[in-house]
């Protein structure tokens, strides 16, 4: 398994999409912490500061391990790669496996570079604002809560990708559902109700500083961010294994 | 039905698996059924140990499918495949085993060909500087790191050829290796055949480059519409297949006293006749007594490009002759192959 774990972090680190995205993970984590600290008014005392927020902003790059999760076996359909993968690695749920193994050994990396960007870019700034440096507000549980939902969209990326196997047509409905979609179960009286149990908003619920922090209206079922976690990560194996069940078990002609 | 990667039971009126001699593929009672097409029909054979065997057949005869079958990429209807004894999904190193180039085009683009073959060397456990020994093996060292977008057709089929070699296996599984490749690259196969017979690697070798498998392959399975026609060593499939090529000013007057004689042939349009038989001196006298004038009369050495249309009718060669009605133009593809396995 370490073996294919190896192979399957060449085969994401070998193309330049996953240096690009860090690059406007990056950018963006910059600007959202530049945002979050210097609307600030420097005259706010500590205790009403949102640290929450600032510590938090790396969060984005959850999006690009979404998209990379969802190349790991789109790419491998869209390039006949799936053959010579299978031929070194036989046992098809081992394949996936190893391919969920190996997104949890690259977003380890990964989302630490953006945690350090986001804490080195959120220290200068409060520095420079004269606001003092507290990891209060749930902040630090916060920040843990962010990084392994890193991890658990690369591996919700990974099950629609398994799912829809045809790369375009993966990233179309990745964009429609968090873009549009998503929004409409947010939005819709009656729907929004379990808006927390579809998989964004778990995600929004893991990564949120408490069960009452949402700025959803009263009718929406608020769970905890514990429970969030937990349902995106149900989402995840769903996706895993009906993914697998579906696009693995078909002949590879 | 097991899904496909997964070892598969044997199946009613096959034997269970038995551990096979190193380098053994067997194929038995394989059958595979899309929709209402029968792709491999009830395929059986074996190819030994350290033989090299031409796969041949026409387009849609169901190679591809049956390699495909072999490997455990596809899901058999019916049927078992094994290497060394065991489906492709049980070999406990799978790379080191056996090494199988099914096409050309199975690279990410924005890989180099390093990049490529060391993604597969480290799924294999074998370490990095393996992927470079094996593109000095194909002649590809100077295109390393060129980006496999960029390569040609001929360099692809070196990469994928490297990529078998990667793990040093003793089987080799070869799809229409000489597709795409131009003059030189057909020169440089036929001396990569000839450098892993004089291995003993077990080669299939499915090809349309009939003269290169003949040069290097000491056995045959010729396939037709799903269905096996004949499988053997060259020599076993050679006898019976002599030829008298006769050539002639006008042969008309000499195809009625052939077939009363109970020989069969064709005609190929230049009025050439190719007889099956290797009695001249029969030939000879049957001209003599009916009056034709004979330019050529000389037996034709075995060839296994003339075996292989006779058998699998995928080219249209000659108006055949036998003791049925006149010669008339047989359509190209037409009927099965049962005639010519009477031949």
């Amino acid at each position: 398994m370490l073996n294919l774990i190896k192979s399957e972090v060449l085969k994401i680190r070998s193309t330049q999409v996953w240096f690009w995205m860090l690059v406007l993970v990056i950018a963006i984590t910059v600007a959202a912490t530049l945002g979050s600290v210097l609307t600030i008014d420097s005259s706010t005392p500590a205790s009403q500061v949102n640290y929450f927020s600032v510590w938090t902003n790396f969060g984005v790059a959850g999006v690009a391990l979404l998209v990379l999760g969802l190349l790991g076996l789109t790419t491998e359909f869209r390039h006949k790669t799936i053959t010579p993968t299978l031929l070194a690695t036989p046992g098809r749920w081992r394949l996936l496996i190893g391919k969920a193994l190996a997104y949890v050994a690259f977003a380890i990396p990964y989302g630490l570079v953006c945690l350090l960007v986001n804490l080195i870019t959120a220290l200068i700034c409060l520095n420079a604002k004269g606001l003092p440096v507290h990891f209060t507000d749930g902040a630090p549980a916060g920040m843990v809560r962010n990084f392994v939902a890193l991890i658990l969209l690369a591996f919700f990326g990974l099950g629609l990708g398994a799912l829809i196997r045809n790369q375009a047509a993966g990233m179309v409905v990745g964009i429609l559902y968090l873009s549009v979609l998503n929004l409409f179960f947010a939005g819709i009286p009656g729907l929004r109700k379990v808006y927390l149990f579809e998989p964004a908003g778990a995600f929004n619920a893991f990564t949120s500083r408490d069960r009452d922090n949402y700025g959803l209206p009263h009718d929406v079922v608020h769970i905890s961010p514990g429970v969030g976690g937990l349902i995106l990560l149900a989402w995840c194996l769903v996706l895993l294994v009906a993914g697998g069940y579906l696009s693995l078990n078909r002949d590879i002609s | 039905m097991t899904s496909p990667g997964q070892p598969r039971p044997a199946t009613a009126g096959t034997q269970p698996v038995q551990p096979e001699p190193n380098g053994r593929i067997v194929v038995d009672h394989l059958t595979k059924v899309f929709g209402s097409q029968r792709a491999v029909d009830d395929l059986s054979f074996t190819v030994e140990p350290g033989s090299v065997t031409g796969f041949l057949g026409p387009n849609g005869a169901g190679k591809t499918t049956t390699l495909r079958m072999l490997l455990g990429l596809v899901t058999p209807t019916s049927g078992i495949a094994t290497i060394n004894g065991r489906h492709y999904a049980e070999l406990p190193a799978p790379l080191q085993t056996v090494g199988a180039a099914l096409e050309a085009s199975s690279f990410h683009p924005a890989h180099t060909g390093l990049q490529h073959l060391r993604i597969y060397a480290a799924a294999a456990g074998l370490p990095a500087q393996r992927a470079e020994e094996v593109l000095g093996l194909v002649g590809l060292a100077g295109d390393a790191k060129k980006k496999t977008k960029g390569y040609s057709m001929g360099m692809r089929q070196r990469l994928g050829l490297a990529a078998t070699l990667l793990g040093d296996p003793r089987v080799l599984i070869l799809d229409e290796p000489a597709n795409g490749l131009d003059p030189e690259g057909i020169r440089w196969l036929r001396g990569f055949f000839r450098h892993l017979a004089s291995e003993g690697r077990t080669v299939l070798v499915s090809s349309h480059q009939l003269s290169e498998v003949q040069e290097v392959a000491d056995r045959a399975v010729i396939l037709n519409r799903g269905r096996l026609v004949r499988a053997g060593t060259l020599a076993e499939l050679s006898a019976g297949t002599t030829t008298a090529v006769v050539r002639g000013p006008d042969l008309r007057q000499l195809q009625p006293a052939l077939v009363q004689a109970g020989l069969a042939g064709s005609t190929e349009a230049d009025g050439t006749m190719r007889v099956r038989t290797d009695d001249l001196r029969l030939l000879g006298h049957l001209a003599f007594v009916n009056g034709v004038e004979l330019h050529e009369l000389r037996l034709e050495e075995f060839d296994l490009e003339q075996l292989f249309f006779t058998l699998t009718e995928g080219a249209y060669q000659g108006a055949s002759f036998d003791h049925g009605p006149p010669p008339q133009m047989p359509p190209p593809q037409q009927g099965p192959s049962t005639r010519a396995e009477g031949h």
